[in-house]
């Protein structure tokens, strides 16, 4: 066999045993994947099926959009290691999957909120007619929140999440501080004149 | 998590902190029980095309090994032929040259004669002139007459010289 041969036959032929040792490294690094998704899933699902319901104002929906988020994660895997604030960095993800998904949802019919929160709201020492009342109640507010311009009532969603602080809502929404403070300013105003009108 | 600059951002609001609370209660609302496990087998079923290559598709399979392989061939050969197709063919001349006629040994001569090629049909008409009439004829003929006569004498001569006749 000639010397050129010997480089064909070396090149083409590939040992078993590096075969397997390929893909005894590919399963650890897939175990490794499982893993951490695993960890940023009990970490962080249940932050963001609170902010996925504070948007869709429907459990299921709320469940499907968290999916969604940790597989865009698994899909992007890549990256997770670049990410700082994985927190912050999970909740711009489940954010933008949430007003997509309710943007797409306004041709249909609204749900029924005051149902869906009296079925969702905690019940301990409430009789069922205060946790009808209340359901009502927060009904009614999340019926004006949702006539404020977007960008208002974005930020004033987001800072009712006593785990962000103005600085991350920043982050999520992708502009400065002193924006979210402004629009936050304006969208308590805002609020102030619905619901002094509804009262009237 | 909090900072201090937070404070700041939830302050009490113009409606009496009713939409805060409102919103808060929503924020605040627990996670449905097993959200985790569901999320978890949700992700690993979605995701499982993402995580593992499939058995057929795995590097040690030999039918893989053999379809690379024919990959390599074809790419290299379609490398080959797209070269080969781009290469500028010298073209064909575009003068034809006649063979030198060479008068076989003992045979008859052309005496220096040309060929010319043949001469093309003239044009045919397809409306024959129309015959002139007699009178038509004479009358041209009378008026050929007295044209050419007026162009002898020309305007300033007349036919009767005055200083002769007074002579």
């Amino acid at each position: 066999m000639s010397a050129s041969q010997a480089v064909l036959a070396g090149w083409m032929e590939i040992p078993n045993s590096a075969v397997d040792e390929l893909a005894r490294t590919e399963r650890a690094r897939v175990r490794a994947e499982e893993e951490t998704l695993a960890a940023l899933v009990s970490e962080y699902a249940g932050t963001l099926y609170r902010v996925s319901f504070s948007v869709l104002r429907n459990a299921a929906d709320a469940e499907d959009a968290v999916q969604e988020a940790f597989l865009r994660v698994l899909k992007h895997r890549a990256t997770l290691d670049e990410v700082r604030d994985r927190r912050v960095w999970l909740i711009r993800i489940v954010w933008n999957i949430v007003l997509d998904r309710k943007r797409r949802a306004k041709t249909r019919p609204e749900t029924d909120d005051v149902a869906e929160l009296a079925r969702v709201l905690p019940a301990e020492g409430l009789s069922a007619e205060d946790r009808a009342a209340a359901a009502q109640h927060h009904a009614q507010v999340l019926k004006c929140v949702e006539t404020l311009p977007a960008k208002e009532r974005e930020v004033l969603m987001l800072s009712a999440f006593e785990e962000l602080t103005s600085v991350e809502i920043a982050q999520v929404l992708g502009i400065t501080e002193s924006s979210v403070r402004s629009r936050l300013f304006r969208a308590r105003n805002l609020m102030a004149g619905l619901l002094g009108r509804e009262r009237q | 998590m909090n900072s201090s600059n937070d404070n700041s951002v939830r302050g009490r609001d113009g409606s009496g902190g009713f939409v805060e609370e409102s919103l808060r209660v929503i924020a605040r609302l627990p996670a449905p029980e097993g959200l985790e496990e569901r999320v978890i087998a949700g992700v690993r079923a979605g995701g499982a095309r993402i995580l593992h290559f499939p058995a057929a598709l795995r590097p040690g399979s030999s039918w893989m090994r053999g379809a690379a392989a024919a990959a390599i061939v074809f790419v290299v050969a379609g490398g080959g032929w797209g070269i080969y197709s781009r290469v500028q063919k010298p073209q064909a001349a575009k003068v034809i040259s006649m063979p030198v006629r060479v008068a076989a040994p003992g045979g008859f001569s052309n005496a220096g004669a040309m060929r010319t090629p043949n001469t093309l049909n003239g044009p045919v008409v397809t409306h024959p002139a129309t015959p002139k009439t007699a009178q038509a004829g004479a009358a041209a003929q009378t008026g050929k007459k007295a044209s050419r006569k007026a162009a002898l004498t020309g305007p300033g001569k007349t036919a009767v010289q005055p200083v002769a006749a007074a002579k």
